[in-house]
């Protein structure tokens, strides 16, 4: 009876050890027959609408390619495809932040662009398509990693109805500095007690290497060495940076604090909450689906990135992308379909820029269309993105933002001095550093 | 010639007896055997989520990494953690465990049938609602703008003031206990009334007859007689309040400051996921694990828990 108990027990431990062994294996598919792509990306409804109707057409086009398409909100699929791809069992094509990306591509998860199932005739056709440097992110060793879905900057929104209640003309006194920001902001805010019921504007929080790191960069900063090797460059900048924060939170002047509602968000709504959001083109079409008399009232309008009196870099909030990936262990057959529908889709940048969320494919084409050039305030973010480079992507890009988080909502929040902040933030991220 | 019969059926019923518990062993073994064994397997490794090369063995350098004092200060580090934890497990298992005994009482000598089936429900709703709607709930209350200042504020008579909720260290620890008190008091609560009702009333009847007050009653019968049931509510809760992450995570991504929070789970989680580091997230879970384990153990000794007899 006790061998019998044994046994059971040994076998209901090892069959499962057993089937994780046997679920490593992959079947091979013959590039002939027909196959099916696994593709995840995140929710936006615009671009579902879109992206439906094209794979349709593509799938009628390609009558052997079947297409899954599966979407998730962005923050779950970020940590979605890494459990899977940690599984061996990645989608055939996903998209994500390239900061997240990066990673996928120096661990040899993905696989190289296939130039010819894309429809380019080699790597310097597909370069010369897109706009200058773009592609330099998913570069690696030589190979194209990625075409971008999306290149995505962020801008200040005004609501000029907030702007003239307190006052003010949005044409003439939006803000031209940080410090104009503050005290603007100041003018339009209402307060019951310490409780902020309007904002005059407030950070995209918690995305602090897209606009953090330039205000630092501003002012002489850096995130890190030009070799890579040392982190935290320019105290001074760092500490004015953080002292900045510090001051826009509750324990300074209180105009904002990440623990009220995503400014973006309200922004939409119109309901006197909030005076200015700092948001991409893309939030046009979201402004137009949330409340269309808002957007048809144009009672809103896009100013620039604003840059510190004493600034001695123009720098812009960086631009950010989405790049489409194929995974390097699906089925060459299966590879060679995902490139070619990843360019089909592609080929219709100007439907994403209108009725696909509103989003921006770096393509030269695109960029020198009239129908970008026609989109309300289009020419503010071209110039935003000008003045603006790529999000820091490297393979430890989410650690060194968590850590950047912790410094600056520390000072904001939880009284710790910007020195104290700077030191602990600086350890913190050259450990990270050192540790690849 | 009895006994051999005997022993034939006491097998043939422990054989199927087996066979019934089958499928419970092997679905144990697959989702909590190998991955414990595999977390402390991972431990010894330096593993990276996404790395195709061979995780590196590096000994205990992920556990030496964990406690290396020159890491202490740091608010981010597995030391904090640790603190976040216990600050966390004291300040809620200790309220879960009395307000639910008390409240499991209070509905027990309850006699009317409707008032205690809406109490019963009351408490045990919150415990099937999903994390979103917690979430959402909650997020309502603790918005600057939201309900929990205006109550207060209206309580107090202090217009205008912002409470922190999730802004000051100790409000957002306060805040996390608050929530997951909310979250769980019901099925403790279930419990406990499941623990009173297995008291025989005839105890309560010659305590009756021998003139014992309620007071008496509940501290001399109801109490020594529900040991069983408060040691295992008492183990229960306190794992529960060791293994917490939701209500943290849900805290944390509505802007919250991470370090007060830090609690084991949630450091298990940033490692793991968002920078990771699989390997260090393994040692910190077994960490955990042990943890558990060592408390447990000492629960028990504390309480000696043995079978009550009526």
């Amino acid at each position: 009876m006790k061998k019998t108990l044994v046994v059971l027990l040994l076998i209901s431990m090892l069959l499962p050890l057993s089937l994780f062994a046997a679920g490593t294996k992959e079947a091979k598919v013959d590039e002939s027959k027909p196959v099916t792509i696994e593709y995840w990306t995140h929710e936006d409804l615009a671009r579902t609408e879109l992206e439906n109707e094209l794979i349709a057409q593509f799938m009628k086009e390609n009558p052997n390619i079947t297409v899954k398409r599966t979407t998730t909100s962005a923050t779950k699929l970020i940590e979605l495809v890494q459990t899977a791809f940690a599984a061996n069992q990645g989608p055939d094509m996903f998209n994500l932040p390239i900061e997240n990306e990066y990673a996928y591509i120096t661990n040899g998860r993905v696989a190289p662009v296939d130039y010819k199932a894309a429809g380019y005739k080699d790597k310097n056709d597909l370069i010369a398509k897109y706009m200058d440097s773009v592609l330099d992110t998913v570069t690696y060793e030589g190979e194209v990693y990625g075409l971008p879905l999306e290149l995505t900057n962020w801008s200040i929104y005004i609501n000029k109805k907030v702007f003239r209640s307190a006052g003010l003309d949005p044409e003439k006194d939006y803000p031209k500095t940080w410090e104009e920001m503050a005290d603007v902001s100041e003018k339009l805010v209402i307060r019951d007690g310490d409780i902020l019921v309007r904002r005059g504007f407030d950070f995209r929080y918690p995305y602090y290497l897209t606009f953090f790191v330039p205000m630092v960069e501003q002012l002489g900063g850096d995130l890190l060495s030009a070799d890579g090797k040392k982190a935290i460059i320019g105290d001074e900048a760092w500490i004015k940076a953080l002292k900045f924060m510090q001051e826009w939170g509750p324990s300074g002047r209180n105009l904002g604090s990440p623990t009220y509602k995503n400014a973006r968000l309200i922004f939409d709504l119109d309901n006197n909450d909030i005076a200015m959001a700092h948001t991409g083109l893309y939030q046009q079409g979201r402004i137009e689906k949330d409340n269309k008399a808002f957007f048809d009232s144009r009672e809103w309008m896009v100013v620039p990135f604003p840059t510190f009196k004493d600034a001695v870099r123009d720098v812009a909030a960086c631009y950010y992308g989405h790049f489409f990936m194929v995974n390097a262990d699906s089925d060459p057959a299966v590879q060679k379909a995902a490139w070619k529908l990843a360019a089909f889709m592609l080929a219709h940048g100007e439907d994403y820029l209108t009725r696909g969320g509103n989003i921006i494919q770096p393509t030269k084409a695109l960029f020198e269309s009239d129908t970008l050039k026609n989109m309300p305030y289009s020419q503010v973010f071209i110039d935003d993105m000008a003045r603006a480079h790529m999000v820091y992507y490297g393979e430890d890009s989410a650690q060194i933002q968590t850590q950047i988080r912790y410094a600056v909502e520390s000072v904001m929040l939880s009284g710790v001095s910007p020195e104290k902040a700077l030191a602990t933030l600086r350890a913190g991220v050259q450990e990270i550093i050192d540790e690849r | 010639m009895g006994n051999k019969k005997y022993k034939g059926i006491e097998k043939k019923q422990a054989r199927w007896g087996f066979i019934f518990v089958l499928p419970a062993m092997l679905f144990f073994s697959l989702f909590n055997f190998y991955p414990i064994l595999n977390a402390f397997y991972t431990s010894f490794f330096d593993k990276r989520a996404l790395s195709r090369r061979a995780p590196k063995f590096i000994g205990l350098g992920n556990y030496e990494r964990l406690f290396r004092l020159s890491t202490a200060g740091n608010p981010l580090s597995f030391y904090n953690s640790l603190k976040a934890t216990f600050i966390f497990t004291l300040g809620t298992f200790i309220p879960l465990l009395v307000m639910s005994l008390l409240l499991a009482v209070l509905v027990s000598y309850l006699k009317n049938g409707r008032v205690k089936k809406f109490l019963q429900i009351s408490y045990y709703a919150p415990a099937v609602l999903s994390s979103v709607v917690a979430a959402t709930i909650w997020m309502i209350i603790f918005d600057p703008r939201g309900l929990g200042n205006q109550w207060v504020n209206t309580l107090f008579n202090t217009p205008g003031v912002d409470h922190r909720w999730l802004v000051d260290p100790t409000m957002e620890r306060l805040s996390t206990m608050v929530i997951y008190f909310w979250k769980y008091i019901g099925y403790f609560v279930i419990l406990f009334i499941t623990g009173l009702a297995s008291i025989p009333p005839t105890l309560y009847e010659a305590s009756l007859i021998d003139g014992a007050n309620k007071n008496q009653t509940f501290w001399r019968i109801t109490l020594p007689l529900l040991k069983p049931t408060v040691v295992l509510v008492s183990v229960m809760s306190m794992l529960q309040c060791l293994k917490t992450f939701s209500t943290q995570y849900m805290i944390y991504t509505n802007g919250a400051p991470r370090a007060a929070i830090n609690v084991i789970t949630f450091n298990i989680y940033v490692t793991g996921i968002q920078e990771q580091y699989l390997s260090r997230a393994s040692a910190m879970s077994v960490v955990l694990f042990v943890l558990m384990m060592l408390l447990t153990l000492l629960q028990f000794r504390a309480t000696k828990s043995e079978n009550v007899d009526y």
